[in-house]
């Protein structure tokens, strides 16, 4: 009977001690980690002491008849060279496909009415950290009874810009008129990322995707947006990412077209060895193997030779981005060809490079005008270094 | 037992007395006939090649001529580079970006400001057609060179020749200031010994006054090749080879290829094979032990620590390698289009290559080892030939087949070789894995200063070492 009552106190310590840990395990995992807010000065030398100018302005794109005949007579005297007979896009962006789209934008493109479509949504600037952000704020036309529109951030990335958006918005703004229903109607905000198009460039060194996401953050906050989504794709994965790490009581939801790994490990290794045997080990869906595998020729072959512009990027900016804001077509071959291998890797064994399947020239001059009128390739690939040279998967918001 | 073992073992000694002198004979015969087929050295074959635009012509013998050049420039063309060079959009660097960003801006800003009012591309001109140039079509395109004869032979000497080969991003100018040293080492203060060169310096096919080439895969053994096929034409049966950079790749080749007419070997860098995992565990290994693995103390100071130096380092410079090994004619098209776009990306090498520390220069320390003169010089080779998509493809060409599949990795380089080891060279390659492909080299130096750039940075020191080693084969 002694040993009974001993055992059962035993047996009640073992318990409360269990449970003590469970409920001790479950409260540590429900507290999230957060990323540091990154507040920083990227404005040109000190940083002044008086307040900063927090006022919102609005911003309209602009033109002159001096940028435009400064742009013709640039692409009047382009030096082209020949390509190598039949090798399409597979040595970059063909010559002689170039020449046809430099013709086009000496005598068909229209800058000016171009400029008119950039304008048709609502542009503003704003100093945050000491640089101008440049922002679309797109609000719907009309708004049902009752229903509040959903403040959605979408973030562009390389070589892209905020004008990637302007097709999807009415569809997001005001999804009665095509076709969609009208459940959730967004208000949408599309930043310039700072060093992009109309966006101010940092003038300091180490402005990374985090810099990014706070300065990101800052905004929404100023524009009076205490919940909201976010969108990315590209860089805007990153930064949206970062966004939702560093204030995840404010991301109501994360939307991302892109996704990267940086930690490689163990199962990561293993699933890219086994997984296209034994998917359902792996948490692989039958499409993710159709994508994934041959992993060799899919993967690494194919990150290998699409990636050049990256490292180049990564670890001399300056030096890449130099003649590209010299020469306009320069500038267009390179930034057209990300538009024709990231659309589809088959497009390479075209003459054409396929640009024209899915894109109108009109569109993918407007997106290079933007990189040339801002005169922002070089900034726009110092963001390359700030991310990447501390080498891939060491940074704290990668953990 | 041991009685029934008895008749088996006599049967045994009886069949062992045919058995064992036939196994030895066998034996025998198979080592003798693997030491002499040892002997016979692997070349890598020869093929052919051609390089010029559409069909190739049967009919008739290609024109084999050797026809006198002159480079030649016009105001117009002076008019047009100036115009860009007026007209070049600027854009500031980060604060502190020193040369860590790629060439600073800055300071491009001033060398520009010096091409455009200072710099004489007429006069320059002039010091370029001071030796004379040659033009001659091998396999279907017109392959450049400058052929050097030394002005005064002494009595009864012999004049070696010698075929140096540039890389990227250099050109055959980069030999102008050697090149004295080499057809008249008495008058320069060297020590010639018995030694006096003929100089030929050819341009990669793509590179500069070389044609470029119309068809896909043309690479160093293709290069190698014509190169052979040049040095027949000039009348030479045995010669000496120089290389730097893919001037280093080449002429192994060359060696490769055609030993017989090699009689040696100088290089200034070495590309190293591929890695094995006994490779990595020595080179571990050998940051606490050099000894063991064979390095020197010399060649520890110069390749360890080993990530910072054959890692970080490698990583950091080689994004021009890795675009231009993949999309030459994306990565190449804006800079035949401006001018000042071109400098930079090539003057941005002549920086880091000569000298690591120079990235921490607000000029790039461009100025301390070179002339402005002499740096847009041989950037305006690349300009007024436009070739520099065409060198670009050259790394495509020559990088894209898998690596390991490569014929001349699995051939040994057996002519006499030379191997001077710059400080500032990007990699360091120590003796013991250069005797991996070169399996007879008769002179190792470490030089005591100087980087990628030998022949244009420190010509005399690389002069010297090139004539002691000749005057080493020649005793052989």
């Amino acid at each position: 009977e002694f040993c009974s009552s001993l055992a059962g106190i035993m047996l009640l310590e073992v318990f409360l001690v269990l449970g003590t840990l469970l409920i001790y395990f479950l409260f540590s995992k429900k507290k999230e980690e957060t990323l540091p807010f990154k507040d920083g000065w990227w404005g040109r030398g000190q940083k002044p002491v008086t307040k900063e100018d927090s006022s919102i302005r609005p911003f309209k794109v602009e033109t002159t008849e001096e940028e435009l005949s400064d742009l013709f007579r640039r692409l009047d005297q382009a030096r082209f060279t020949e390509p190598l007979e039949n090798s399409c896009f597979h040595y970059g962006t063909n010559s002689v496909h170039l020449r046809k789209v430099v013709s086009y934008w000496k005598n068909q493109f229209n800058w000016k009415k171009q400029v008119e479509v950039l304008n048709k949504y609502p542009q503003f600037k704003t100093k945050i950290q000491g640089i101008d952000i440049h922002f679309v704020h797109v609000k719907p036309p009309h708004l049902p009874a009752g229903q509040a529109a959903k403040p959605l951030l979408m973030v562009h990335g390389w070589p892209g810009s905020f004008y990637e958006f302007y097709k999807i918005i009415p569809l997001l703004t005001d999804p009665a008129s095509h076709g969609l229903g009208d459940e959730h109607i967004f208000e949408v905000v599309c930043p310039s990322i700072p060093g992009y198009g109309f966006s101010e460039a940092p003038h300091k060194k180490d402005f990374n995707s985090v810099s990014a996401a706070s300065v990101f953050y800052e905004l929404m906050l100023r524009l009076g947006f205490n919940e909201f989504y976010t969108q990315g794709g590209d860089w805007g994965w990153l930064i949206c990412t970062n966004l939702a790490q560093i204030a995840p009581n404010h991301v109501k939801g994360l939307h991302l077209n892109m996704v990267s790994v940086s930690k490689l490990g163990l199962t990561h290794l293993l699933s890219i060895l086994l997984g296209r045997y034994f998917p359902g080990l792996f948490g692989f869906q039958d499409e993710d193997v159709r994508r994934m595998f041959p992993f060799l020729k899919k993967g690494l072959y194919r990150i290998l030779s699409e990636s050049g512009y990256a490292h180049i990027q990564a670890t001399k900016p300056d030096t890449v981005g130099c003649g590209l804001n010299d020469s306009p077509v320069g500038l267009a071959a390179y930034i057209l060809e990300k538009f024709s291998s990231w659309t589809d890797m088959e497009f390479q064994n075209l003459e054409d490079g396929g640009l024209e399947r899915k894109f109108s020239l009109d569109d993918l001059l407007t997106n290079i005008m933007i990189y040339w009128v801002s005169g922002c390739i070089v900034s726009s690939m110092h963001f390359y270094k700030e991310h990447l040279q501390k080498g891939i998967g060491t940074q704290k918001h990668e953990k | 037992q041991a009685i029934l073992c008895l008749p088996r073992s006599f049967e045994y000694s009886q069949k062992n007395a045919v058995l064992v002198p036939v196994a030895a004979l066998g034996v025998g015969g198979m080592l003798l006939y693997w030491l002499r087929s040892g002997r016979k050295i692997k070349t890598i074959d020869m093929g052919d090649g051609w390089w010029g635009s559409g069909e190739r012509h049967l009919k008739g013998k290609e024109d084999a001529s050797i026809r006198p050049f002159k480079i030649e420039t016009s105001d117009k063309e002076i008019e047009d580079l100036h115009r860009r060079l007026d007209q070049f959009r600027f854009t500031p660097p980060v604060e502190g970006a020193a040369f860590h960003y790629g060439f600073n801006s800055n300071y491009l800003q001033k060398v520009v400001a010096y091409w455009r009012n200072q710099f004489d591309w007429h006069k320059q001109v002039e010091v370029l057609n001071k030796y004379p140039h040659f033009h001659t079509t091998i396999e279907g395109i017109d392959i450049h060179f400058i052929h050097v004869k030394p002005s005064y032979v002494p009595h009864g000497r012999a004049v070696r020749p010698l075929l140096m080969v540039h890389g990227w991003p250099g050109s055959f100018y980069e030999f102008y200031k050697i090149i004295p040293l080499l057809t008249e080492p008495a008058k320069h203060g060297l020590n010639e010994g018995d030694v006096v060169f003929e100089v030929i310096c050819p341009s990669i096919p793509g590179y500069g006054f070389s044609e470029a080439p119309h068809q896909k895969e043309f690479d160093s053994i293709a290069t190698a090749r014509i190169f052979h096929k040049l040095m027949n034409r000039l009348g030479f049966k045995q010669y000496y080879l120089q290389g730097g950079d893919w001037g280093s790749r080449i002429t192994t080749n060359m060696a490769q290829m055609l030993p017989q007419s090699v009689k040696g070997l100088h290089l200034n860098l070495v590309f190293i094979a591929k890695q094995s995992l006994g490779r990595l565990i020595c080179t571990m290994l050998g940051a606490y032990v050099p000894w063991l693995i064979g390095f020197s103390r010399e060649d520890a100071r110069r390749f360890y620590p080993f990530m910072q130096k054959n890692v970080y380092d490698v990583l950091r410079e080689s994004g021009y390698l890795h675009i231009q090994a993949t999309k030459p004619d994306t990565a190449g098209c804006g800079l035949n289009d401006s001018p000042v776009g071109l400098a930079a990306y090539i003057l941005e090498k002549f920086s880091t290559w000569t000298d690591k520390s120079f990235l921490h220069k607000d000029d790039g320390g461009l100025e301390s080892k070179y002339s402005l003169d002499e740096l847009l010089t041989n950037v305006m080779i690349y300009w007024v030939t436009s070739s520099i998509v065409s060198s670009m493809r050259y790394y495509k060409e020559n990088f894209s087949k898998d690596p390991d599949l490569s014929a001349h990795k699995r051939v040994g380089v057996y002519v006499p070789t030379g191997i001077a080891a710059f400080p500032q060279e990007i990699v360091h390659v120590p003796r013991v894995w250069a005797k991996d492909v070169y399996k007879n080299i008769i002179s190792y130096s470490y030089m005591p200063r100087g980087g990628h750039f030998a022949a244009f940075e420190e010509p005399k020191l690389l002069a010297q070492d090139i004539i002691q080693f000749v005057q080493k084969v020649e005793q052989l």
